[in-house]
């Protein structure tokens, strides 16, 4: 071997090692560490005493009443939230991509909402729907459907509604721009043809555009399927999981344990079973997406 | 009118009435921060403030406070090194990754579409065991590394594709004249890589500008704290909640993440795009 190539392969290494050391060390190990800490009693006091208490912690956390509403939480939300978006977005950006004048200016407009903060948009919503809020007032005294006001922050099923609202709202957006460039992407010729056979826009929709698309849909579902399950900072401001961790979703419960009890051991727990479910979902979607092409 | 006016006029009206819909929450944030602060639980509630009652007291509140430009630069120090740090790690990773060969490649590509699967939040509790014993709890150092390798997965993956973008035809004249690999990825990738670069570091720019469980978590003194953490300070600490200021901290946060985002829409819309065309 040469000098020459024996000093470029020092200078690859030079390039590979501040990503490979930043990985090792902020993303590798705590891996590797909430693998292990699952596995022992770990509380946040006694942050060094540990015992190993084998599958203990996992048998906890999948007896526990807590979990098991936030984990149904987590999965209506996503449930509910991943579709509403993706159908938001996609007509949308339908309406968009065929709209003559002022396509920048839509695109832009209706993807404010992606751009503002979690906390930010949390905060308006709660602020929204608070009992003395605008929301109220306008059902019971401008359209006088409701009689009184009705405490939406309140209640399992009003708190999880207004975060699903605030997610599916926060998305659209994001959708919108991803189906957008997909539509782009659909031979035009494809139309033509079918106008000529005669069919409707509805007919196109379901025979050339979908199918041409399909990617991107699959795409969106696996990013959403994510972003459902790391729902935490609108949970945490706007209900805080309340009334009585009611409202709680798997993460924001895991942090619960972590910080406020101080159970180091359940909260790995569950967050390793929470990330291993979803590496398995991704691995399937995935799959799924390659078989397509 | 002909039918495709019709049509047309048809689009823009449902565009339009959505829109509003869509937009209203922004529109009532600012409209409760010009309102004095003494009415926010006012009955009726308004959702535009009367002419005469326009104010901007909340505004000259927040100004008149000293913590919060503190916490604005906290904000600006942090976002700022971790877009700069990303963009580099990320490049370097993405130019080895589309260019070469070498050992353990397929298993750091693994790692990386790993970490883009798992919920960022699931690592909270080892990630702050780390914080811990780097003494790094209440310091901004406890929060830019973590950020870093946070965004680096998705921004490698991203130059990375458009890397590969890039004919290797101009690699291969720089090591004939008895360039470097140092000399490609300085004189050649990172320049022509700028719009891929640039448009993943307006993504790191809003993720760790807006990002808030972890340093929630890390931070607890007023005055290290960020924005997001800022403004979630005012719930809490007093007995009745001061939508007014909450708001007005709430605009003047949302103010740079729409210069950048209105200066640099045509990156923003390329980095969205790109990785889920190519499926």
């Amino acid at each position: 071997m040469n000098k020459k190539v024996m000093g470029n392969r020092l200078q690859i290494a030079a390039l590979l090692a501040p990503g490979v050391l930043i990985f090792s060390m902020f993303t590798l190990y705590p891996i590797v560490k909430l693998f292990v800490m699952s596995f022992f009693e770990w509380d946040f006091g006694s942050m060094f005493e540990q015992a190993f208490i084998g599958l203990e912690n996992y048998e906890t956390v999948l007896k526990d009443k807590y979990f098991q509403t936030a984990f149904m939480n987590s999965i209506y939300y996503t449930l509910i939230t991943v579709p509403a978006q993706m159908i938001l977005g996609l007509l949308v950006a339908l309406l968009i991509n065929s709209v003559a004048r002022f396509k920048v200016g839509y695109r832009v407009l209706y993807y404010l909402p992606v751009i503002t903060s979690w906390v930010i948009a949390s905060l308006v919503f709660r602020y929204i729907f608070n009992t003395e809020g605008l929301l109220n007032y306008f059902l019971s005294n401008v359209l006088h459907i409701t009689r009184g006001n009705i405490r939406w922050l309140d209640s399992r099923t009003g708190g999880m509604a207004v975060a699903m609202l605030l997610g599916t709202w926060k998305g659209i957006g994001w959708n919108m721009v991803v189906f957008l460039a997909a539509l782009q992407t659909v031979p035009a010729e494809l139309y033509e043809g079918a106008s000529i056979d005669g069919a409707g826009t509805i007919r196109k929709f379901f025979s050339i555009t979908l199918p041409s698309i399909k990617g991107t849909v699959l795409f969106a579902l696996v990013m959403l399927t994510i972003g459902g399950f790391n729902v935490f900072t609108s949970i945490k401001m706007i209900t805080g999981g309340n009334p009585g961790h009611q409202t709680d979703t798997v993460l924001t419960w895991m942090y619960y344990k972590a910080f406020s009890t101080g159970e180091f051991g359940y909260a790995a727990a569950l967050s390793f079973i929470i990330a291993s479910a979803l590496a398995c979902l991704a691995l399937i979607q995935f799959r799924m997406m390659r078989n397509m092409e | 009118m002909t039918k495709k006016t019709l049509r047309q006029t048809g689009i823009n009206f449902i565009l339009l009435s959505t829109l509003s819909l869509v937009i209203m929450p922004m529109i009532y944030m600012v409209s409760t921060s010009l309102k004095p602060n003494g009415a926010l639980y006012e009955f009726p509630p308004r959702f535009f403030p009367h002419l005469d009652e326009l104010t901007i007291e909340n505004y000259m509140y927040i100004i008149r406070q000293g913590k919060y430009y503190i916490n604005f630069l906290n904000s600006i120090l942090v976002s700022g090194i971790t877009v700069l740090l990303a963009a580099f790690i990320a490049s370097a990773l993405g130019f080895c990754m589309a260019r070469f060969h070498f050992t353990g490649k397929k298993i750091l590509f693994a790692f990386i579409l790993l970490t883009m699967i798992i919920p960022g939040t699931t690592l909270i509790v080892p990630q702050y065991e780390l914080a811990v014993k780097l003494k790094a709890i209440n310091n901004l150092w406890g929060l830019i590394p973590f950020y870093v390798a946070w965004v680096i997965p998705y921004s490698t993956f991203m130059i990375k594709g458009f890397v590969e973008t890039i004919p290797s035809e101009l690699d291969e004249a720089i090591y004939m004249d008895g360039g470097s690999v140092f000399t490609v990825f300085f004189k050649i990738i990172l320049p022509l890589a700028k719009p891929g670069i640039a448009s993943v570091s307006i993504f790191n720019f809003l993720t760790a500008w807006e990002e808030y469980p972890w340093a929630n978590t890390v931070i607890n003194d007023n005055l290290k704290r960020t924005l997001p953490i800022a403004i979630s300070g005012f719930f809490g600490q007093h007995q009745f909640t001061q939508w007014g200021y909450v708001f007005a901290l709430s605009v003047f946060s949302l103010i740079p993440i729409l210069l950048v985002f209105i200066f640099c829409q045509k990156f923003f819309v390329a980095g969205l795009t790109t990785g889920s065309v190519k499926g």
